[in-house]
């Protein structure tokens, strides 16, 4: 009876201490604006998961003394219009000290100036087109690796496997994404002094793609180059098997989801992918990572790596400008950010404000991405 | 005053695209008000928006000429579509002009100098709130001058009966076209005002699910009366960012449920008013009147008793 009390009598002390302290606590607002409805939702739901994971493993760790970090997530439907009233809340009603997002490019290149115009830095974690992101203002940044800082070498390290000479490229048209990885993949084939033997295109909506590889199987390519979004590369991938294609395929980042294998089952076998997130790697931030989402029972894809360390990033900028989170603090220390350990690899800003780590090669082996050594 | 500037720039956005899609609406509006259901509003946008964007970015006009550009643009290209296309009726009608939106959309993803599905970016922002909303009411000024001269009266003949119409005289297919016209100059003005107040355009913002935005703004907000397209977008609009608001209080996360609770209030207000949002006073006045009716009887029969 004694012992309950004294029992009680302590955690109602430590509660009242830890309530104390949280209250000391500067409080640090991220805003995220994320696809959580409409195309893009499995990419928001996972940077979702990445975001509130990072969050609160930093709060629990007390790296920044002083500070909590509080994310405030909203969904803009995978809309522009949904976007910019996002970030317009997130700059006059909830006066966060940093943005993060949007999930996709187009909302981006519509969003992103509202944040520059009002001074409050962006942290991009999804945005790969290598133009038009980052060229907004001093204040938009980002940590996902471009097409153009990832397929050349993913490329590269594909042909140092094949020695390929010929390849044909399939691409969706109408995505800006897609399209923008496809000018990569282009002038990284025209580097590499390979012939493109066809180029085809297709439509998200398209769901039959057998007219198309028909096209370019005829040409005898060595490998298959394909810049699609998920649901698309699930089909293509499979009608190319069915079609009679043993020969490797290589996927933009559209590729870079476990969608892939559930959708194409044993078709996905010798996809080649670049990834910006080295899921096997045994980088200490990158087990760190694979653990806290574990615990919270989530199983991770690159674009959830790539939003951890998107909070990562803010985070160390608040520690580098001295525990202060201010929108000039955290810009003024991205600008420092160097050698940090992220699940991505050691990452810093470069002088575009893009973000640089290293890239890897992987393979569906088995129905799981494998990196390519 | 301080906070009441914060509320301003928190729905800025908000407010001016209320007046985008009410423009927008409108521009279904005008076909409906003959009868026509004509939905190429979204390919019309599009054009507005990539010519008004192409004229201050690479033409350097001044961006009252690229507006007007916005507008005669689709208006020039509307008489040659609608002269074959207002033969056909109904669905037919609707096919032809959604083919046509289509055709818009994937010319513009396939032309590489307008950087295709990537769209224009950068682009600066002009137009201004009060730029928006004075197109508005001028518009609204236009279509209330018309209501109930010989021209509104000619337009609803031809929506109710044709036939019967070109036998009065009316030159029904004349109207026709002048109104696919307006409605494709309203459509562009809505798209060149985008165009500049959003930083960006890329054509899967003009694709067949924006038109489909655009009739159900203005068949909620009420199709007879074209008051009604400016309340239902302004309702439709307002909704989705509302219920980011509500859904807090209530403790719904971000996500699906929001668009859950949408869809659910559109449904309710379709299956109850079905004359739209506009036909809600109405319906209330009338229901109060019968309820005082019924009970007038009752006491009578009460104080008989």
């Amino acid at each position: 009876m004694r012992l309950a009390g004294r029992i009680s009598l302590f955690f109602a002390a430590a509660s009242l201490l830890l309530t104390g302290s949280a209250r000391a606590a500067t409080v640090v607002k991220i805003g995220a604006a994320l696809s959580l409805t409409g195309p893009a939702a499995a990419y928001g739901a996972q940077q979702k998961a990445g975001i509130l994971a990072a969050v609160d493993e930093i709060n629990k760790s007390g790296r920044l003394k002083g500070v909590k970090l509080e994310a405030i997530i909203e969904d803009d439907a995978s809309t522009k219009e949904q976007g910019i009233a996002v970030f317009q809340r997130f700059i006059n009603k909830d006066k966060v000290s940093a943005i993060i997002g949007p999930t996709l490019s187009n909302t981006a290149t519509a969003a992103d100036p509202l944040a520059q115009g009002a001074k409050v830095p962006v942290v991009a974690i999804s945005n790969t087109l290598p133009k038009g992101i980052t060229d907004i203002g001093p204040y938009i940044w980002r940590v996902s690796l471009t097409e153009a800082q990832v397929i050349p070498s993913a490329l590269k390290a594909a042909q140092a496997k094949f020695g390929f000479k010929r390849a044909a490229v399939l691409y969706g048209n109408d995505d800006a994404f897609t399209q923008g990885g496809y000018g990569v993949m282009k002038s990284a084939l025209e580097a590499m002094g390979t012939t493109t033997v066809g180029t085809q295109t297709f439509a998200k909506p398209d769901k039959d793609y057998t007219a198309q590889l028909t096209a370019l199987l005829a040409a005898k390519p060595e490998i298959l180059v394909v810049s699609a979004l998920v649901e698309n590369a699930s089909g293509i991938v499979t009608q190319a098997r069915q079609l009679g294609w043993q020969g490797p395929i290589f996927g933009g980042n559209g590729f870079n989801s476990p969608k892939l294998m559930s959708n194409a089952g044993p078709a996905a076998e010798g996809v080649y992918v670049g990834t910006a997130w080295n899921k096997p790697s045994t980088d200490a931030a990158n087990l760190a990572f694979q653990k806290a989402m574990a615990d919270r029972k989530h199983d991770p894809d690159q674009f959830c790596a790539q939003a951890y360390t998107g909070v990562l990033a803010i985070a160390e900028a608040i520690k580098l400008s001295g525990g202060k989170g201010g929108r000039e603090d955290i810009r003024a220390g991205f600008l420092k950010v160097k050698g940090l350990p992220t699940p991505l690899g050691t990452f810093a800003f470069n002088k575009d404000r893009d973000g640089e780590h290293s890239a890897a090669l992987q393979v569906v082996k088995d129905g799981k991405f494998q990196i390519v050594k | 005053m301080e906070q009441l500037t914060d509320i301003y720039l928190t729905y800025q956005s908000t407010i001016g695209y209320i007046g985008i899609n009410a423009l927008l609406a409108l521009s279904i509006y005008v076909s409906l008000s003959c009868g026509q259901l004509a939905l190429g509003s979204a390919g019309f946008a599009a054009i507005g928006a990539y010519a008004s964007a192409l004229a201050t970015m690479k033409a350097d006009l001044p961006f009252p000429v690229a507006l007007l550009v916005a507008a005669l643009l689709p208006a020039l290209v509307a008489v040659p579509l609608g002269l074959p296309v207002l033969r056909l009726k109904g669905v037919f009608l609707a096919i032809a002009t959604i083919g046509f939106g289509e055709v818009v959309r994937l010319g513009l993803v396939n032309w590489d100098y307008v950087n295709g599905a990537q769209g224009i970016v950068a682009i600066p922002q002009k137009a201004s709130i009060w730029m928006i909303y004075l197109a508005v009411a001028v518009t609204l000024f236009l279509l209330w001058r018309v209501r109930g001269s010989k021209w509104g009266f000619a337009l609803e003949a031809i929506r109710e009966d044709e036939p019967a119409a070109r036998t009065m005289g009316i030159p029904s297919t004349q109207y026709k076209l002048a109104m696919l016209v307006l409605g494709a100059a309203l459509a562009g003005l809505a798209g060149g005002l985008e165009a500049h107040f959003t930083f960006m355009v890329a054509p899967n913002g003009f694709g067949f699910s924006r038109v489909v935005d655009m009739l159900v703004f203005a068949v909620v907000g009420g199709a007879q009366v074209f008051w009604g397209a400016v309340a239902g977008a302004a309702f439709l609009t307002v909704l989705p960012e509302a219920l980011r608001e509500l859904a807090p209080l209530v403790g719904i996360e971000p996500g699906p449920l929001r668009l859950l609770v949408n869809g659910l209030v559109l449904l309710l207000v379709i299956l109850f008013l079905p004359a739209g949002l506009v036909s809600l006073p109405r319906r209330l006045r009338e229901r109060r009147a019968a309820r005082k009716a019924a009970r007038a009887p009752a006491g009578g029969a009460g104080a008989a008793a």
